[in-house]
């Protein structure tokens, strides 16, 4: 006991002795209260800092400063708002400070440097932070991430052009996850055709295509091979395609430049048995190998497309079509610039076609179309002719008379099809409903008068209801892109709810001017199974609430669309 | 389990025998596990709120499917199962956000995993993402 109460009298000793500097101390004390984290803080001090720290969350200052310190660390935000905090109540040059680090006393002045915890440092002490500091190598960025901040919108906006909106199925992001590591792919196994043709897709869209990994989708057993770009394949591994699967049925290459005259010598030394031949982009291939090829495996052929040949497909080499490709079933010919009217009429003569394709320059006149239709009418099942300017109501009359199996039907671009023209095709046709229909740009085009069609040339409202009583039960894709002169009352009572259009899939109505938020929801009512529908263009669109699963593309507002609902 | 209200959870068994329990409304994104749990089907999978993949073990084994053929006891485990039931609960959880980050995806069982995806239907085209009653 004795000797505990000496240790009191030291105490009592000391405290008078502080006592003696309390004043010189008092003011320090003060702000290093405020300052600490302070459990000793009196309760009202204590509240008034947290209604300070409040507000200092709420300023733009914290925001600023919880921005950059979100790319670096992770600061919660109690600690920001501190460090604030003690920033603003720093003394001001001129006053008294214990440096933070070694506690010394110094005079604050304007350059004195802030230390690790928020309070000001002595001379010498700033001196070795700053030196310190200077070492630091400046920070790296965080790379952005994709789903949030400045750029995601227009992320998401370019996925919703893809067709996808929310989480992408598990297959996607395993052919993605594949795509990113191409390298370490040996072989795909034995997957699905369609999986394969999916990868392959996707290799292309990323140019991941080339001479490293066709040998992927490359296998003696292969029968089937899809590439979508081929820009980096060369002759030789166009002819390596060849080799390594003899037994090839379909082949399908588009951008392929590399596809020449020796390439072709190769396939005609083999035996193969095509049945499928499509070449896309193909301007070295003479015409002449050609209708070398159409004479020795032309009998095998069940379908033929020809994309982009420049003036090397003319109206000879349907005259070797008609000659050697007896089971023909498919015909495509596109962006041709050699094809006239003598080789359309001469498409009558094929008759065992039942796919029917063609975009010329040389753009086909209506007696050359009908006479096309009428030679394999009957049996056609896709009639395709796009950018057909000169094609009138004659041809419209054709089809309506001679095709009784048409399911896919494409029409663009003429500038003489009238409303009566397309009320006639559809009305009383007997011809079961189609699943496809594409009118775009069917429409009046005059620089003089442009708001006044009296003739009622295109698409109208007519042939647009008609179209749909006929088709719309079976219809999954309508494009009436531009079809510009169709009225809002046509729509509304097109998707009145009276008939349901249920196989309705994608609708494009681009350009339509007369498309309000009112048909839209119209249009989302009565089609209880549509994925996509395009409004570009649709200026009178202006806040339309979207169901969830369904894309809208081409609002005409920044924000895009909005999507409502839940799954 | 055979009358009443169905269970809220699914039990996914793959073909080494790894349970996985998986919410009910979760899996309802691929067309094949909803249609064998409907509980109008009459399935035994509908009844027991139960679905065995054997397969899907076999597919790790050779790359390829062959279905209902499986070894038992087998040492592999399910990690392409549990891929997939993880996917099930990312499209859970993100069914409503049109602004999702992408699932990780391990390289190593990427093509086993596609293959497995492609059985069960989660495929963009195929995938139960519209509403349903």
């Amino acid at each position: 006991m004795n000797g505990n109460d000496g240790t009191n009298d030291f105490l009592a000793l000391v405290k008078s002795v502080t006592m003696l500097t309390a004043d010189d101390k008092l003011s320090r004390n003060k702000i290093q209260s405020t300052r600490d984290e302070g459990e000793q803080e009196s309760p009202e001090k204590s509240a008034q800092k947290e209604k300070a720290l409040a507000k200092i969350k709420a300023s733009k200052a914290f925001k600023k400063r919880k921005k950059d310190a979100d790319e670096d660390s992770d600061f919660d935000d109690d600690e920001i708002a501190r460090a604030i905090f003690n920033e603003r109540h720093a003394p001001l040059p001129g006053q008294m400070e214990n440096c933070e680090i070694c506690d010394k006393r110094f005079t604050v002045t304007p350059y004195s440097v802030q230390g690790p915890n928020g309070g000001l440092l002595c001379a010498p002490c700033g001196r070795q932070i700053a030196k310190e500091r200077q070492g630091e190598k400046p920070k790296k960025k965080a790379p952005r991430r994709q789903t949030a901040g400045i750029g995601s919108r227009r992320a998401a906006q370019s996925r919703l052009l893809d067709g996808s909106v929310g989480t992408l199925s598990l297959a996607t992001l395993c052919v993605q996850t594949l795509a990113k590591n191409v390298e370490l792919a040996e072989s795909l196994g034995d997957l699905p055709e369609h999986l394969v043709d999916k990868i392959a897709r996707i290799f292309s869209k990323r140019r991941l295509l080339g001479p490293d990994t066709l040998p992927l989708f490359l296998q003696p057993s292969t029968q089937t091979i899809r590439i979508y770009d081929g820009a980096k394949l060369g002759e030789q591994e166009l002819i390596s395609i060849f080799q390594i699967a003899p037994g090839l049925k379909h082949f399908k290459a588009r951008c392929v430049v590399q596809f020449k005259d020796e390439v072709m010598d190769y396939v005609l030394s083999r035996d193969t048995k095509m049945e499928s031949f499509y070449l896309h982009g193909a301007n070295l291939l003479s015409e002449d190998k050609l209708h070398e090829f159409l004479r020795a495996q032309g009998s095998y052929l069940q379908n033929l497309q020809i994309y982009y040949t420049d003036k090397h497909v003319g109206d000879e080499t349907i005259e070797f079509v008609r000659e050697h490709c007896p089971n023909l079933k498919r015909l495509k010919i596109e962006h041709n610039q050699k094809l006239t009217d003598k080789g359309v009429k001469a498409l009558a003569n094929v008759t065992c076609l039942e796919h029917l394709g063609l975009q010329l320059e040389h753009s086909p006149s209506s007696p050359a179309i009908r006479k096309a239709v009428s030679g394999s009418g009957p049996n056609l099942k896709t009639l395709s002719l796009s950018i057909v300017p000169n094609a009138d109501d004659s041809v419209l009359d054709a089809i309506h008379t001679t095709c009784r199996s048409l399911s896919k039907l494409r029409i663009t671009e003429s500038h003489l099809m009238t409303d009566d023209g397309f009320a006639a095709l559809f009305t009383a046709w007997q011809n079961p409903p189609l699943t496809f229909i594409d009118l775009e740009k069917c429409r009046y085009v005059s620089a003089m008068q442009p708001r006044q069609n009296d003739g009622l040339v295109g698409l109208c409202s007519n042939g647009f209801k008609a179209l749909m009583a006929h088709s719309g039960p079976r219809l999954r894709y309508l494009n009436v892109h531009a079809c510009r002169n169709i009225s809002r009352e046509a729509f509304e009572e097109v998707f009145s709810g009276a008939s349901s259009y249920p196989e309705m899939r994608r609708l494009k109505i681009s350009f339509c001017e007369e498309v309000t938020d009112y048909v839209l929801s119209c249009i989302f009512r009565s089609c209880p199974n549509i994925k996509e529908v395009n409004v570009f263009g649709c200026m009178k669109v202006r806040d339309v609430r979207v169901p969830r699963g369904i894309i809208l593309v081409g609002v005409p507002n920044a924000q895009g669309m909005i999507t409502e609902g839940k799954h | 389990m055979a009358s009443g209200e169905p269970s809220k959870y699914v039990t996914l068994v793959s073909g080494d025998g790894f349970e996985f329990v998986v919410l009910r409304e979760a899996t309802k994104v691929s067309p094949i596990i909803s249609g064998m749990i409907d509980p109008r089907s009459g399935f035994a999978e509908a009844r027991d709120a139960r679905c065995v993949f054997q397969e899907i073990r076999q597919m790790m084994n050779n790359n390829f499917a062959v279905f209902f053929l499986t070894k038992p006891g087998s040492l592999f485990p399910s990690p392409v199962l549990d891929k997939v039931v993880e996917y099930f609960h990312y499209w859970y959880q993100y069914r409503d956000n049109d602004d999702v980050p992408d699932m990780d995806i391990p390289v190593e069982i990427c093509l086993e995993l596609l293959a497995a995806a492609d059985y069960l239907g989660l495929d963009q085209a195929t995938m139960n993402t519209r509403q349903w009653s």
